[in-house]
C-alpha cells in the first residue's frame, strides 16, 4: 500500500502523457503543460525545505565552532540581511528590485554578478589544464584527438589559415629535431636511418602540408565539425533518447523505484 | 512628363494579393486557421500586408477586423485565435502609402480539433515496436540470464568506495543542476542509492550537495534508503546531504569548497551539468580523488572524459540501474533498448540508400522515409 498508491499515480501520470503526446485534442492537448505548471507550484514548496536544510547545516557548523564557522556565520548573516531587505523593499517599493531599490540591485549588480563571473572565468584556466591532459598524445586516438582539436582551433581563430603554415612549420621542425637527436646515439644502422629517415620526411613535409592548411584550413575544420564531429554526437543523441525512453517505461511500468521511499 | 510618372507611381494603387487559401491548421487542439496567398505583383514597393478577418455570426458576416500588420514579401500566416467549430473568411490589403488596395475573400475556413497527430504516426509505430520487444525480453528473462557488455565505469564503484574507506575520506555525491523531471537526475539517484548502500556496507560518509529543493529532498530519502538496506541505518547522517544553492557557479563554488576541504576519497558526478562540469571535475582532478562521472549532455561529455577517472556516457548512465540491480526486468528494458537501437542502423542505413538514390535520380518518391520520420 505504501508504495502501490505512488507507483499507481506515476503509472496513471506516465500514461496519460504519453497518450497525450499523440491526442492534440483538448483535455489532452495541454496536459503536459499543466503538469509542468503543477510541477511549478511543488517545487516552489519544497524551496522552503531547501532553506531549511541550508540555514540547519551552518547553524551546526557554527554551534559546533567548525573550522570553517566564519564562513558559515557569513552565509546566515547575509541571507538574513538580504531577507530583510527584501522585505522591506517589496513593503516600501512594492518589488525588491524596483529602480528605486537600491540596495538589493547594488548588491547584486556588484557583488552576486562578478562574483559569478569570477567562477566562470575560472573555466578558461580549467579548460587549459584539462586539455594538456587530453591532447598528450599516449596513443593513436590522443593523437588523432590532438591533430583534430589543432586543425579545428586553427581553422576558427581569426588568420587561423595564415598562422597554419608557420606552425606546422615549427611543429614539424621540432619532429626532425627530435628524430635526429633520438638517432645519434643509436648503434644500429638500421635505428639510425629509421629516425634520419622520419626526421627527412619532416622536413620534406613542412611545404605541401603548410600549403595545404594555408588554402583548405578553413573548409578542413568546418568539415571535421559538421561531418564526423556532428556524426558521432547525433549516434550518442539516439543513445540518449533511446536511453531515456527505456528509463521512462521502467519508471512508469514500476520496474524503477529508486525514487520511493 | 516626369511629374506625370511620378504621379502615376505615388497614386495608382498597388497590385493585391492573390489566392487567398485558409485552411484548418492540422494536428493541434483547434483554434488556429493558417492562411496562404501568392505575392502581390506589386511586392516589391508596398510597404505592409494587412490581415483582415470576418465572422460568421446567425448566418452574415461581421465587420472586418484587423489581425495583423505584416511586412512586404510574407505569404504566411497564422490566426491562433479562432473558434472552433465557427466559419472564417479572410482578406489581405496591400498598402503603399496613403493608398492601398484588397484582395478578394478567401475560402471559408473552419478550425477544428484533432483526436490524432498524423506526424507522430512514427513515434506511435516505434513506441509500440520498443513495448513489443520489451515484452518479448521481459518474457526471456525469465526463463534465462540476460547478458549486456561490461560497463568499467560502473563496475568501479565499488573500487572507488573502497579506497576512499582505506583513505578515511568521505565519498561526494554531486547530482548535477538537473530537475527531479529529467531522467538524468533519477538515473543520478539510481547510482546514488548504490553508492549509499556501499557506503553504509563500507562504514564510510557520504556527503551529497544539491542544487535544486525537490532533489535534495529525493536524495535524502535515497541515501536514507541505501544505508538501511546496508543494514546501517545509525550511520545515515540526515546533515550530509544538504540544499546548497539555487545559483549554478555558486554551487560549483560550494562543491569545490567541499573538495578541498573534506578532500574526499572518490567523487561521483552523476546528473546533467553544464558550464560547472569541467569546474567540478578539474578541482576534483587536483585533490587526487578517484572521479566517476556520468551525464547525457553532449557538450560537456568530452570534459568529463578528459578530467575523470571514468565516464559514463550517456545512455550507460541510464542503463546504471539495470546493471548494478542485476534485476531480470530491468536487464529486459536494456536487452529491448538495445535491439531498438539496432532496428534504427538498419532505418538510418536504408535512409541514406534512399536519399542518395533521390538525389542522383531527383525522383521525389525516394523521399518517403525521411517524410515518414519528420516529426513536427
Amino acid at each position: 500500500m505504501k508504495k502501490g498508491v505512488p507507483l499507481f499515480i506515476t503509472f496513471i501520470s506516465g500514461f496519460i502523457l504519453i497518450v497525450a503526446l499523440f491526442i492534440p485534442h483538448e483535455p489532452f492537448g495541454s496536459l503536459q503543460e499543466r503538469f509542468n505548471d503543477w510541477y511549478i507550484i511543488v517545487s516552489g514548496f519544497t524551496l522552503i525545505l531547501g532553506i531549511d536544510s541550508l540555514l540547519a547545516y551552518h547553524y551546526r557548523k557554527i554551534k559546533r565552532k567548525e573550522k570553517e564557522a566564519p564562513y558559515s556565520f557569513a552565509l546566515l548573516l547575509t541571507f538574513i540581511i538580504t531577507l530583510l531587505w527584501g522585505i522591506y523593499s517589496g513593503i516600501k517599493h512594492g518589488n525588491p528590485f524596483a529602480p528605486t531599490s537600491t540596495f538589493l540591485r547594488y548588491f547584486y549588480t556588484y557583488v552576486f554578478v562578478p562574483l559569478q563571473a569570477t567562477m566562470f572565468s575560472l573555466l578558461a584556466f580549467f579548460i587549459a589544464s584539462a586539455a594538456y591532459r587530453a591532447f598528450r598524445a599516449r596513443g593513436l586516438n590522443a593523437t588523432l584527438l590532438l591533430i583534430s582539436a589543432g586543425i579545428v582551433m586553427l581553422g576558427r581563430v581569426p588568420k587561423g589559415e595564415d598562422f597554419s603554415p608557420y606552425f606546422i612549420a615549427v611543429t614539424f621542425i621540432l619532429i626532425a629535431i627530435v628524430c635526429i637527436l633520438e638517432a645519434l646515439p643509436r648503434i644500429s644502422i638500421y635505428e639510425r636511418v629509421l629516425f634520419f629517415g622520419l626526421a627527412i620526411i619532416s622536413l620534406i613535409l613542412i611545404f605541401p602540408i603548410g600549403i595545404f592548411l594555408k588554402t583548405k584550413l578553413p573548409l578542413l575544420s568546418d568539415w571535421i565539425m559538421n561531418v564526423p564531429q556532428l556524426g558521432a554526437k547525433r549516434g550518442l543523441f539516439i543513445g540518449i533518447s533511446l536511453g531515456a525512453i527505456a528509463m521512462a517505461l521502467r519508471i512508469i511500468l514500476g520496474i524503477e523505484r529508486t525514487y520511493l521511499k | 512628363m516626369i511629374k506625370i510618372i511620378l504621379f502615376l507611381f505615388l497614386y495608382i494603387p498597388p497590385l493585391p494579393p492573390s489566392n487567398i487559401k485558409a485552411n484548418d491548421y492540422p494536428n493541434d487542439a483547434g483554434g488556429k486557421i493558417e492562411i496562404k496567398w501568392e505575392l502581390s505583383p506589386s511586392d516589391s514597393i508596398i510597404d505592409n500586408y494587412i490581415i483582415f478577418r470576418q465572422e460568421e455570426i446567425e448566418g452574415k458576416w461581421s465587420l472586418p477586423e484587423t489581425l495583423e500588420i505584416l511586412p512586404r514579401g510574407t505569404n504566411y500566416f497564422l490566426d491562433s485565435n479562432c473558434k472552433n467549430k465557427v466559419k472564417y473568411r479572410y482578406f489581405i490589403r496591400a498598402i503603399k502609402g496613403e493608398i492601398w488596395s484588397d484582395s478578394e475573400f478567401s475560402n471559408v475556413a473552419v478550425a477544428h480539433a484533432e483526436w490524432f497527430h498524423k506526424k507522430r504516426t512514427s513515434v506511435l509505430i516505434l513506441l509500440i515496436i520498443i513495448l513489443a520487444f520489451l515484452l518479448y525480453f521481459v518474457r526471456r528473462a525469465k526463463k534465462e540470464e540476460l547478458f549486456i557488455r561490461k560497463i568499467t565505469g560502473l563496475d568501479a564503484i565499488d573500487e572507488a568506495v573502497g579506497r576512499s574507506t582505506e583513505l578515511g575520506r568521505p565519498l561526494l555525491f554531486i547530482l548535477g543542476l538537473g530537475t527531479i523531471a529529467e531522467i538524468p537526475t533519477i538515473a543520478g539517484l539510481s547510482i546514488l542509492k548504490r553508492v549509499s548502500k556501499k557506503a553504509g556496507e563500507y562504514e564510510v560518509d557520504i556527503i551529497v550537495p544539491c542544487y535544486d529543493p525537490v532533489v535534495f529532498v529525493a536524495a535524502q530519502e535515497t541515501v536514507k534508503e541505501g544505508f538501511i538496506e546496508a543494514g546501517r541505518p545509525d550511520l545515515y547522517k540526515e546533515g550530509n546531504v544538504f540544499f546548497l544553492s539555487y545559483d549554478q557557479f555558486g554551487y560549483a563554488a560550494g562543491c569545490d569548497g567541499i573538495m578541498v576541504r573534506e578532500r574526499p576519497g572518490a567523487i561521483f558526478l552523476q546528473g546533467y551539468f553544464y558550464a560547472e562540469s569541467l569546474i567540478l571535475a578539474e578541482t576534483g582532478n587536483s585533490i587526487g580523488a578517484i572521479q566517476i562521472s556520468g551525464t547525457t549532455a553532449v557538450t560537456q561529455l568530452p570534459f568529463f572524459i578528459a578530467a575523470t577517472d571514468y565516464t559514463l556516457i550517456g545512455e550507460e548512465m541510464y542503463a546504471a540501474s539495470a546493471y548494478l540491480t542485476r534485476d531480470p526486468l530491468s536487464l529486459a528494458t536494456i536487452k529491448g533498448e538495445d535491439y531498438v537501437k539496432a532496428l534504427l542502423i538498419i532505418i538510418v542505413i536504408a535512409g541514406l540508400i534512399l536519399e542518395t538514390i533521390a538525389f542522383l535520380t531527383k525522383n521525389s518518391l525516394f523521399h518517403f522515409l525521411k517524410n515518414f520520420f519528420e516529426v513536427i
